[in-house]
Parts: C-alpha cells; structure tokens; sequence
C-alpha cells in the first residue's frame, strides 16, 4: 500500500511537472517567435531593441498606459485586462483600469464573491495550491482506506486538501466568463438583431464597454452586455480579451 | 299646410288630375297635380291607397282677369311615394273624377328616369359634353379622366388626373373612383383629392380631382373609362312645371318641402382609347429591369477615409421621372476588393403620385484590403419613351483611403505606442499609475496556468489515479468481507448439520458418530475464531491455545478420539450433557 502510494505521488509529480513546464514559458521561451495570433500584444524589451516573444504583465500594463494617454480607452482597458489575468493582485493594473473606464463613462465596481479569489495569489501559485491539494486528499482517502485504524486523521487532512482544491477550482470559474468576454475598441459600434449590415441598429456599444461574446458569424460577434442585452456587432471593432489560438 | 289643403270648398269648381309620370321605379316618387277652376264648392280628401304614400308638397293660387273676368285657379301639387313595385289604381280625389293609373317598376336602371335640375340647360344634360365633360342625365355629377398622351409603352407610368364633380347641394361623392379596365393598372391613386370650385353652364360644381398613375399591362389599343360612386338628390318634381322649378329650384326650397329624395348613382367617365406599344427588344440592356421614364444617377460613400473591416454605406441616386416601383439595382456585386450586402432603397416622391422622385440605393461596403481604393462606376439602365430607345446612365467612380483595421494593428502597436510602452514614463499627472519598469517573465498564453488545457489533463490524470487506487483499496477491503461472511455463513451451515448429527446418533445410541460430530462442531467454531483450517485443530492445539477452563472440550476431543477407536457405549445421559457442553461452548463463542 505504501509503495503504490508512494508510486502514485512519483507519477503525479512528474506528470504536473512536465506539463506545467511546457504550459509555462519561462526564459528559454524568449528566443521562439512571437504567438501567431492576429491580435496579441507582443511584450517589448526595455531597450526595445528586441522584441520578447509572448505576454508580459508589465508590457501590457505598459501598453494599456500607453493607449489611454493617446486617447483610446477601448485598446488601454484590453491590454490592462489582460494584464490582470497574467497578474490580477496587481494594484497598479486595477486602478488604472478603474481610471480609465471612469474617465470613458463607464460603470466600475469592485469584485466581489468568486471574482475577489484570483486575486490572493499569481495564477501558477494558485496552480500549485491545486494540486498540492489534489495530492492531500487523494492519498488521505487511500490511507484511510488502507489504514482504518486512523481514519479521522486522515479525513481531516483530506478535507484540507479538498479545501485546497476547492480555492483552485473556485479562481477557474472566476476567470471562466473573462475567456470568452470582448472589449469594444471602436467609437460607438451599432449592435444588430443579426449579422448583416442592412438591419437597423437595436443598441450602441460604448468603446471600452466588456461584453460577452457567444459566437461568431461571418465578420460579426454574437455579444450580450452585463446588461443583459445581445445582438450581433462587427468583429472589427471588437477584441477577445484572451484572443484565440 | 296638408291639414289646410285636405278639404276646400270652390263654388262651381272644375277639377282636373293627372300624374306624372306614370311609370316610376320603386324609389323614386311620382306628381299628383290637382288643377281646379272657377267659383264652385268642391269637396276634395287626399286619396288612400294600400302601397303609395300621398303628401302634399305645394299649392299655388292663380287669379287672372280676362276681359274683366276674374278667374282663378288652385294648383295643388301632390307627392306620390310607392311603398313597394306593382300597378296602382289611385281614385278620383272628387265623385266624379276618373281613376289614374301608376305603374312602379323595381329597382335598377333608374338613372334614365331621372328628372333634370330646374334650371339647368337640357343641352348639357344627358350625353354631349360641354367642355369635354359628360354630365349625368340630371346634370348633378360628372366624372373626367385627363392625361398626358395616349400613346405609352408598356409598363410606362403616366400621371393621370380623375376629376369628379358635383353640383353643389345635389350631389356628393360616396366613395373613390374606380378604373373599369383590366389592361391597365391604376397605382399611387392620392388619399385625398384636391378640392375646387368651378362653374359649369352658370351653375357652381365642385370638384373633387385625385391623381394616380396609370400604366398598361400588355400591348395593344384598349379604351378604359373611370366610375365613381356618387349619391345625388333627385328631385320628385315632374319637369315642366315651371311655377314649381321657380319655386324649387333652390336646394333649400327643396329640402325645405321635401320634394327630393337621395339616391346613390354611379357616374362614369367618357371612354378613353390609349394606344400601348411593347417594349423594343432591340438595344435592350442585360441588365435593364423594366424601368421605362427619364432618370439620371449619382453616387456617394459615406466616408471617403476609413478603417478595413469598418462599413462604408454606398450611396446610389437615382433621380427623375417614371415608373420607380421598376427601378431597381444591386449596385456594386462580385468586386473582391469590397465585401458588399444587400442594398436597401428608399423613395423620395416629388408629387403625390410618385411619378417625380429620387430613389436612394444604400449598400453597405467593407474594404477587405488597406490602401488607397476605388469604388467603381455605377450604371442604370431604363427605356426613355421620349427617344424610344434604351439609354444608360453611369455615375462617376469613387476613390477612399482605408487604414488597416483595430484588430490588425493589434498586432502589433503602433510604433510610437512601442516605444512609449518600452520606455517607463511617470505619470501621475493623468492620474494613472506608472509604466512598469521590470520586464517580468512572458508566456505564450493569457490563460491562466490552472485553467490551461496541459494543466486540467495532469491534474484529472491525477485524479483518476487517485480515484482508481481508492476504489481498488475499497473493492480489495469488501471482497475480503465478502469472503469472511461466505466462510462464516458455510462454516454456521456444517455447524448446524452436525448439530442433527449429533441428535440423530443420540438417538440411535451410536457414541462414534456422536462425539465425531460434537468434535467437527467445536473444529468449525474454533477455526473460525482462530482463523486456522478446522482440520488443524486437535488436540495438541487446543493445548497450546486454550486456559484450563476449557477442559470439557479437551475431554470431548479424548471422548471422540476413544469411541472413534474403541467403540466405546455411552449411556443417553452422557449424550444429554455433552450436548448441553457443545451447545454451552457455541453459544459462548457466537457471543463473544
């Protein structure tokens, strides 16, 4: 029992390790080419001289900044809202966002419930929370299994491992409706009752609005605004805050 | 007044009666005229009869002197309305008076009988037109068409102007005019006509004038004329009474003793020949779409600077005259350099037929490539029915500027944006925070690592890991159990068999079977206790593992061992106390 335990923890180590290593880019990454997506940010060394390949916190923070000094509040609250995912206990990032949807008119309040959670760790401790917890409970439930005899030790410890777990999967489906929300990046974009230009418009997008999309039709979004309202607006004026692959 | 006229009394009267006329249509009234003369007492009642009504509408008194002689005269003029259709006799109004005769005809056809205005011209009346108008037979209403030309292509629109009129307090229209033809198609006819006075023959009209367009649906030589509802007064004065016209000839007069009644006549215009040409096939453009008038076009585009994958709106403007229900056109289609939808048109009328306008085409445009662009010439074709031929008109290309997209320059920022981003700017000024100064380690992805694909599948691999090992734990600990219990239930069935057993040879008195079976008893009970094979349990075993207060079980053993061998008798008070001894020992052991 113990050896297969002990097994099971080697496998689920090495497998965690391998994957969080090719998940992750860490320096050596720097040298591979810049993601292919058509709108991605690509981070900008301090010299400028190279460009880093990838998404940086910094750099987008930096870009976001830039953007909203030339005016345009719609690019500057994306890149500050992709910052925020590569960093979302940032200060810096949530109070320029908070500044500059202010200044475009736009509601801003602040998380609440789930949405606070990604923010008492970076995203990979918050990984490692999760399976370190994983790992608690799985091999608490084996040994209480295999050993009767200390059966409320080990249920404690599972609980805690789940607990663990649970802190993991709640940043998920905190996170989970950012992945598929948009920032309007144009003035006043027209939503229609389908995706065709020759409809008249049911509502306006404001630029710097988030909205969340739900499809895509040719060259135009299926959005729905935390309002509550939907209709089809033109991809053109609309950008993923986690652009597709 | 009709109680006054009911009954006089002349001194050496006269009395002469007639009718006219004396054949009426139910619904219109006939004039019973009571002329009586001289000095003589005359008693005179109004006549009765079943079906006609009898209502006195006027009287006139004449005196004349001829040659000193004064003669007078009394004219009562009576109105008789039939109830319903048939030949009435109506009775001598005095004893001595003969009977007269009206016969009612139904409905239908009335308009013939109908009785000219008084006053009005009789030249004018029924049929020759007088200023190409055609009066109806009582002068009260006319309806003209008047239009353009008589010649039109097919599906060419001509404006066309119905004109109603009808004199004023004899007549009133009661609904719209109708086209009677089926080669043509009246369109656009005006809700509302215009309104106007006119005198016709000295008498005021008014004139009611809608105007349409009228286009011809098939070639040929076809006449068409137009009818309109109209209800008029009809007057039940017979004509030629000329006391009575002067007396009735005003609409008050007559509404004020009654003597007209309404009625709903259909007036219809003079038939008008139109002669309809088709369409020339020769010089016919592919992509002519029946519009036949005179057009000219413009184009716009909304902007002339924009950003790829932004919509433009083209605009094309078709102005001039003619059918623009046929105007039509799908502006720019199939150009791979712009990404074009459905146009939509909308109209503009000039006049309230529609015949004058602008029809506007908006088609919305997206610019698929950057750079400088050109919308290209429009063209429209239509048939010009002045020149009789086909004539094209083009409009002027467009040119525009198209900056790359949003979506494409976030590919990358725009260089002075780099450069701002790289270089870390204080700017508390504006009230954001500080560019960041630390380039911090990139990854290829904004998703965060818990909720990346490589992420989820080790961590459910390690789930499933540790789920499969929890249930195999789970599975390993209830077979075992399983088995226990299949051991423990078999070992309680040998039990209880050699329970009988061990009855039935205490019955037959055999101590070999008896203690044999007491021993597989206690053998069973004990294995399952010590977890050991039944048949390793002897005698040495139970040495080994049981204290000295299990020395009855010892002695059954020895008993078995001897009687096994020996045959020994036992008596059936040895059988009832090591019954008891086995039974003792089981119950002990099921307990503990």
């Amino acid at each position: 029992m113990t050896r297969f335990m002990a097994c099971m923890l080697l496998a689920a180590t090495s497998v965690f390790a391998v994957s969080s290593s090719h998940a992750q880019q860490a320096l050596p990454s720097l040298a591979s080419p810049p993601p292919s997506s058509s709108s991605t940010f690509t981070s900008t060394s301090v010299s400028g001289s190279t460009s880093a390949p990838g998404y940086s916190a910094s750099a987008l923070f930096n870009f976001g900044n830039a953007y909203a000094r030339a005016g345009k509040p719609g690019l500057a609250v994306l890149n500050y809202e992709r910052a925020k995912l590569l960093d979302p206990n940032d200060p810096d990032i949530e109070s320029n966002l908070r500044h500059v949807r202010e200044a475009s008119g736009l509601p801003t309040q602040p998380p609440a419930g789930l949405d606070r959670l990604p923010r008492i760790a970076s995203p990979q401790i918050l990984s490692w929370i999760g399976v370190l917890g994983l790992l608690i409970a799985g091999a608490s439930m084996l040994a209480r299994q295999a050993y009767p005899t200390h059966r409320g030790k080990f249920l404690a410890s599972a609980l805690l491992g789940f607990c663990a777990l649970g802190v993991t999967l709640g940043c998920a489906l905190s996170v989970w409706p950012t992945l598929h929300e948009a920032v309007v990046v144009g003035h006043s974009i027209p939503v229609r009752v389908s995706p065709t230009l020759i409809e008249e418009p049911l509502f306006v997008l404001s630029e710097a609005e988030i909205v969340r999309v739900n499809g895509e039709h040719d060259g135009f979004m299926l959005v729905k605004t935390r309002a509550g309202r939907a209709g089809w607006a033109p991809s053109s004026n609309l950008a993923p805050i986690v652009p597709k692959p | 007044m009709v109680a006054a006229t009911s009954a006089w009394t002349p001194a050496a009267a006269s009395v002469d009666a007639s009718i006219e006329p004396s054949q009426i249509a139910l619904g219109e009234s006939a004039q019973l005229t009571i002329m009586t003369s001289g000095d003589g007492t005359l008693s005179m009642t109004l006549p009765v009869v079943s079906g006609l009504e009898f209502r006195v509408v006027a009287q006139s008194r004449r005196i004349e002197i001829i040659n000193g002689a004064t003669i007078a005269s009394t004219s009562t003029i009576i109105r008789v309305t039939p109830e319903e259709a048939g030949v009435f006799t109506i009775p001598g109004v005095t004893p001595k008076s003969p009977p007269l005769v009206l016969r009612v005809n139904p409905k239908g056809g009335a308009s013939s009988s109908l009785a000219p205005l008084p006053g009005f011209n009789s030249s004018a009346s029924g049929g020759a037109a007088a200023n190409g108008i055609r009066l109806t037979p009582d002068g009260s209403a006319f309806v003209r068409l008047e239009v353009p030309k008589r010649e039109i292509y097919v599906g060419e629109s001509i404006p066309a102007e119905i004109q109603v009129g009808m004199r004023n307090g004899f007549a009133a229209a009661s609904n719209l005019p109708k086209l009677n033809s089926g080669d043509f198609t009246l369109n656009n006819l005006s809700p509302q006509p215009e309104q106007s006075a006119r005198v016709i023959d000295g008498k005021p009209f008014t004139v009611f004038t809608w105007h349409s367009l009228l286009s011809a649906i098939k070639p040929g030589t076809y006449s068409l004329n137009f009818a309109a509802p109209v209800t008029v007064r009809i007057r039940t004065q017979p004509r030629g009474d000329s006391m009575l016209d002067d007396l009735l000839g005003d609409p008050f007069m007559q509404n004020f003793f009654g003597a007209s009644i309404t009625k709903n006549i259909t007036v219809t215009s003079p038939d008008t020949a139109f002669t309809v040409l088709p369409l020339p096939a020769r010089g016919r453009p592919p992509d002519f779409g029946g519009a036949v008038g005179s057009f000219k076009i413009s184009t716009d585009i909304s902007s002339t600077t924009n950003t790829a994958g932004d919509p433009l709106t083209l605009r094309m403007h078709v102005n001039g005259a003619g059918n623009f229900d046929r105007v039509e056109s799908n502006m720019l289609a199939g150009d791979a350099q712009w990404k074009t939808y459905q146009p939509k048109a909308t109209f503009k009328q000039a006049d309230p037929t529609g015949y004058h306008g602008e029809k506007i085409f908006e088609q919305p445009l997206i610019a698929s490539q950057p750079g400088v662009q050109t919308i290209p010439a429009l063209a429209f074709s239509f048939f010009d029915p002045a020149t009789r031929r086909y004539e094209t008109a083009q409009s002027a290309p467009l040119r525009l500027t198209v900056s790359p997209s949003v979506a494409d320059r976030a590919a990358g920022p725009p260089p002075a944006l780099a450069k701002a981003a790289a270089t870390p700017v204080e700017d508390s000024h504006s009230g954001l925070r500080p560019d960041h100064a630390a380039a911090d380690a990139s990854t290829d992805t904004l998703v965060p690592m818990y909720m990346r694909p490589q992420y989820l599948i080790a961590t459910s691999a390690l789930a499933l890991l540790f789920g499969s090992g929890w249930l195999a734990l789970r599975r390993r600990k209830r077979n075992a159990r399983d088995l226990r219990r299949r051991h423990e239930r078999l070992r309680q069935e040998t039990i209880d068999a050699c329970r009988k057993q061990m009855a039935a040879a205490a019955t037959a008195g055999d101590p070999a079977l008896f203690f044999s079976a007491a021993r597989f008893a206690l053998q069973q009970n004990l294995s399952g206790i010590w977890q050991i094979e039944p048949e390793h349990i002897t005698t040495a075993e139970l040495d080994s593992r049981l204290g000295p207060d299990h020395e009855d079980i010892r002695q059954l053993f020895a008993l078995a061992d001897e009687a096994n061998y020996s045959g020994g008798a036992a008596h059936a008070a040895d059988f009832v106390r090591w019954t008891s001894v086995v039974q003792r020992r089981l119950l002990e052991e099921e307990k503990s």
